[in-house]
């Protein structure tokens, strides 16, 4: 701006003109796209309503309830504390706050780079830019648009949980919280849009802090580290309103105040970069190349994610191991788990290692998230031109695919194992009942599941890329049955559609192990599905 | 290799047709793409392949190299099915399309060494020699680069191999003048190589300036193949002329028309504009000559003007055959 200061500021525009419209434009749009998120947030909130009373209908019910989350720890890594399991809005708090926050948290980032960066990418915005529009206004309506998504997940979540028969006071409390953490998390991502150059440095950054924050959250929360340490990330805060707990509106303000702030940053870092630039200048590179097959290709596409992912699978493996040196612990404080232990009902040993499967399986669940975005590079690089002049070049179509699908497999497997050996090197040496090698056996047995449950991404940039969105069906299939489902009392052959059913507890006596070749049969059937329909389609259709 | 003369083939020839496309059908939904499209290259020609945006041109060609199936038709590449015989045509062909999209964090020079090695190796002198000819800096990252930049880059790719096709399709949007000229210099040269060429574009002198033989494209069908000359010759040549004197008659323009030879004749004064069939060119000096020239100015019809009278007045062309 202040290069500009000197030019006559001749129709009294402001660096917001143009807001207005745009954001009018730009909503028409969009607000299509946020359906989906909205929609899983509502459900998520309602569903739990819904179903308390059904599954949990007297208080011994709801007493076993409480005593199966709490002996297992690896849940509060995800849905925080359970502070009251006893009544349908407690019930609700526990199993929606983070989750549904983290959802509206993602809907919000995607939404802000969507508007922001990726417009800078395509060229579509220097079209606005050229046109009446104020240097800001852009961000501004990215912004703009983020918040009003975040405040439909809230209004309607809560609506729509109300009228399903939870208490109005606790579930406007427990909305309000999804709305602010959209709100921080579109704040994070307009800062994220200045600093990488492109847009998906972009939401990798963006989603990147939220990730560390989410699981910061989860590791200290479920640590007996006293009760300051939810204050230490924003997401904590949320969890100190404490909704159905006593509902304390006040930790909002933080939230807000946060997100005040650093969209003040954002605005100051986009009044002086250079459109399309980044705060990190690209330096040339090579003029000659080594990436000369489909293999290779699809490595340096797909270098960057998978390097990160493997870094975050370190540090989830220090947090899971830490998390599992103090799981003794953690189980004989909790009255419901020394409860079960009490009756005979299982041993201590046995609640370990259940509490083992668990966090190796959700390490599986979030690999198998990055070999979905893998796949998921297929089709973007085949809308976008890219798979074209490969193709055209003398690649069959096998080998393409092939070698993305090599990568999609290995880089999560890759991901796993790090976790284990991490988690097996800091846990198994810790005296509490399983040695390294149990550890990373189980780690070795989880795999397959991974890979079963991305194959269902190969399947469908395969052979129907068009519905998009299906990719993501054998991750949220197995999150929402291994990790939820159980809470649920849903039947066996239900469980058992998540591939994560049938990895086997290596240290029970007898392990399973068919479970694995059955979850391996239907991989292959994906990957076959996937390649068959490749090699037959039209590219870019 | 042999290099054919381009112009009038034998009936031999055809048998050694480069890119053979029968009664070609694509539909994407409703929307009918191609409507039983016809098309031959000759081996060792430069066919110019003329259309507007939206004709088929790009559906055609993507046909051609295996990234959409043909619903309906015959196609042949290079003796070879162009879906199933992916690998072993595309080793034979470079494909430069006409909206070049670089991978963003490789530079230039990677993706040319990439592309040419999928194909199966590139020639390490011509390389350095059209880099340095384009003007263009390897080592910049594909976001980086400006649309004719990018062009370049894919330019560079195709022509750096050793192939006996190269597909372009509107190679040179983009290119600033003289890198146009330097394209339209190294395309020569692949011809004189022998390197067939399909030329897809609807910069009309370029065309003009390349082709042996052009097809052009209208809504999904080819309405016309042939030398530039045949063409020409169904086209009309305009004649300007400043006479000496005017045909003794009441309506001295009507006069000059009834021969039948001059068409769409205006007369202002002196001043005549008329048109005539190309063949009938001596027929129409033939019957001007009495009255004296002036001046005289003939103009064979440009690809421009072939082209217009299909696009505006497609069934008045059609008429006169």
């Amino acid at each position: 701006m202040s290069r500009t200061a000197a030019a006559p500021r001749t129709a009294g525009g402001s660096a917001l003109t143009g807001t207005r419209p745009l954001l009018r434009a730009s909503l028409r749009q969009e607000a299509r796209s946020f359906a989906p998120w909205i929609a899983a947030v509502t459900a998520l909130s309602a569903s739990s309503v819904l179903a308390y009373a059904f599954l949990f209908p007297d208080a011994s019910d709801r007493k076993a309830l409480a005593a199966a989350v709490g002996g297992n720890p690896a849940l509060g890594l995800i849905f925080g504390p359970a502070r009251d399991l006893s009544t349908t809005d407690g019930f609700n708090t526990w199993r929606s706050l983070a989750l549904g926050g983290f959802i509206t948290a993602l809907m919000a980032i995607f939404a802000v780079v969507r508007a922001s960066r990726a417009q800078e990418d395509s060229g579509q915005a220097e079209l606005l830019a050229s046109g009446v529009l104020g240097r800001s206004a852009r961000l501004a309506v990215a912004v703009a648009q983020a918040s009003l998504a975040s405040l439909a997940v809230g209004v309607v979540s809560a609506v729509v949980t109300g009228l399903c028969g939870a208490g109005w006071a606790d579930t406007l409390l427990l909305s309000a919280t999804f709305t602010v953490t959209g709100l921080m998390s579109a704040a994070v991502a307009a800062v994220a849009a200045q600093l990488g150059s492109d847009a998906r440095t972009a939401s990798t950054l963006a989603v990147a802090v939220l990730g560390c924050l989410f699981v910061l959250r989860g590791y200290l929360d479920s640590m007996d580290f006293g009760d300051w340490v939810s204050w230490v990330t924003p997401l904590g805060w949320m969890e100190r309103t404490e909704p159905a707990a006593g509902n304390t509106w006040w930790p909002l303000l933080p939230g807000l105040g946060l997100a005040v702030v650093l969209l003040v940053a954002a605005f100051a870092l986009q009044a002086r970069r250079d459109f399309g630039q980044g705060a990190f200048a690209p330096r040339p590179g090579p003029a000659r190349g080594a990436v000369r097959s489909p293999l290779a290709l699809a490595w340096r596409l797909n270098r960057g994610p998978v390097l990160s992912w493997t870094v975050a699978f370190v540090l989830l493996g220090v947090v899971f191991g830490n998390f599992s040196t103090s799981v003794t612990d953690l189980l004989s404080g909790n009255p419901a788990a020394a409860a079960v232990l009490a009756s005979g009902a299982a041993t201590p040993d046995a609640l370990v290692a259940s509490f083992l499967v668990t966090i190796l399986s959700l390490a599986g669940i979030i690999a198998a998230i990055s070999g979905v975005q893998t796949m998921l590079k297929v089709r973007s690089e085949e809308l976008e031109d890219r798979a074209e002049p490969v193709m055209a070049a003398a690649v069959p179509r096998s080998s393409y695919l092939g070698a993305h699908v090599l990568l999609a497999l290995s880089g999560p497997t890759a991901g796993v194992l790090v976790a284990g050996v991490v988690t097996a090197l800091i846990a198994g040496t810790a005296g509490i009942g399983v040695g390294v090698g149990d550890v990373l056996l189980q780690a070795v047995a989880t795999v397959p599941a991974v890979w079963t449950a991305t194959a269902v991404s190969v399947a469908v940039v395969g052979a129907r890329p068009q519905i998009r969105l299906a990719a993501w069906i054998g991750v949220l299939a197995s999150f929402a049955l291994t990790l939820l489902g159980p809470t649920f009392k849903l039947p066996d052959w239900a469980l058992g559609i998540s591939p994560f059913h049938h990895v086997p507890h290596v240290t029970a006596a007898h392990p399973d192990w068919w479970g694995l070749l059955w979850i391996t049969l239907v991989t292959a059937a994906f990957l076959a599905i996937g390649l068959a329909g490749f090699r037959r389609r039209d590219l870019a259709r | 290799m042999e290099i054919l003369v381009a112009g009038e083939r034998s009936p031999m020839a055809s048998q050694d047709a480069v890119i053979d496309v029968e009664g070609l059908s694509k539909s994407f939904g409703e929307y009918q793409a191609l409507k039983g499209l016809d098309l031959r290259v000759e081996r060792g020609e430069v066919h110019g392949f003329l259309g507007p945006n939206g004709a088929g041109k790009s559906t055609t060609i993507r046909i051609l190299l295996g990234l959409l199936h043909a619903d309906a038709g015959t196609v042949r590449l290079l003796g070879g099915d162009p879906w199933k015989d992916i690998t072993s045509l595309h080793r034979r062909l470079a494909y430069v399309p006409g909206d070049v999209s670089l991978w963003p964090g490789m530079t230039g020079g990677e993706a040319i060494d990439l592309l040419g090695a999928l194909r199966g190796g590139i020639d390490e002198k011509r390389r350095a020699e059209l880099i340095d000819r384009f003007e263009l800096d390897p080592r910049k990252k594909g976001r980086q680069y400006s649309k004719g930049n990018r062009q370049k880059v894919a330019i560079v790719a195709a022509l750096a191999g050793d192939v006996e096709l190269l597909v372009l399709d509107e190679p040179t949007s983009g290119l600033d003048p003289l890198m146009e000229a330097v394209f339209q210099e190294v395309v020569g040269e692949a011809k004189q190589r022998g390197v067939t060429v399909l030329l897809s574009s609807h910069i009309l002198s370029e065309v003009e300036a390349l082709a042996d033989r052009i097809s052009i494209i209208r809504d999904g069908k080819v309405v016309e193949t042939g030398t530039l000359d045949q063409l020409r010759g169904h086209a009309r040549t305009g004649i300007r002329a400043v006479l000496e004197r005017l045909p003794d008659a009441p309506d001295p323009a009507a006069a000059l028309a009834s021969a039948g030879v001059l068409l769409d004749v205006r007369l202002e004064g002196r001043k005549l504009a008329a048109d005539v069939d190309s063949a009938r060119l001596t027929e129409a000096m033939t019957a001007l000559a009495p009255y004296g020239f002036a001046s005289l100015t003939v103009a064979p019809p440009s690809l421009e003007s072939l082209f217009l009278s299909h696009y505006d007045n497609d069934d008045d062309i059609r008429g006169t055959r």
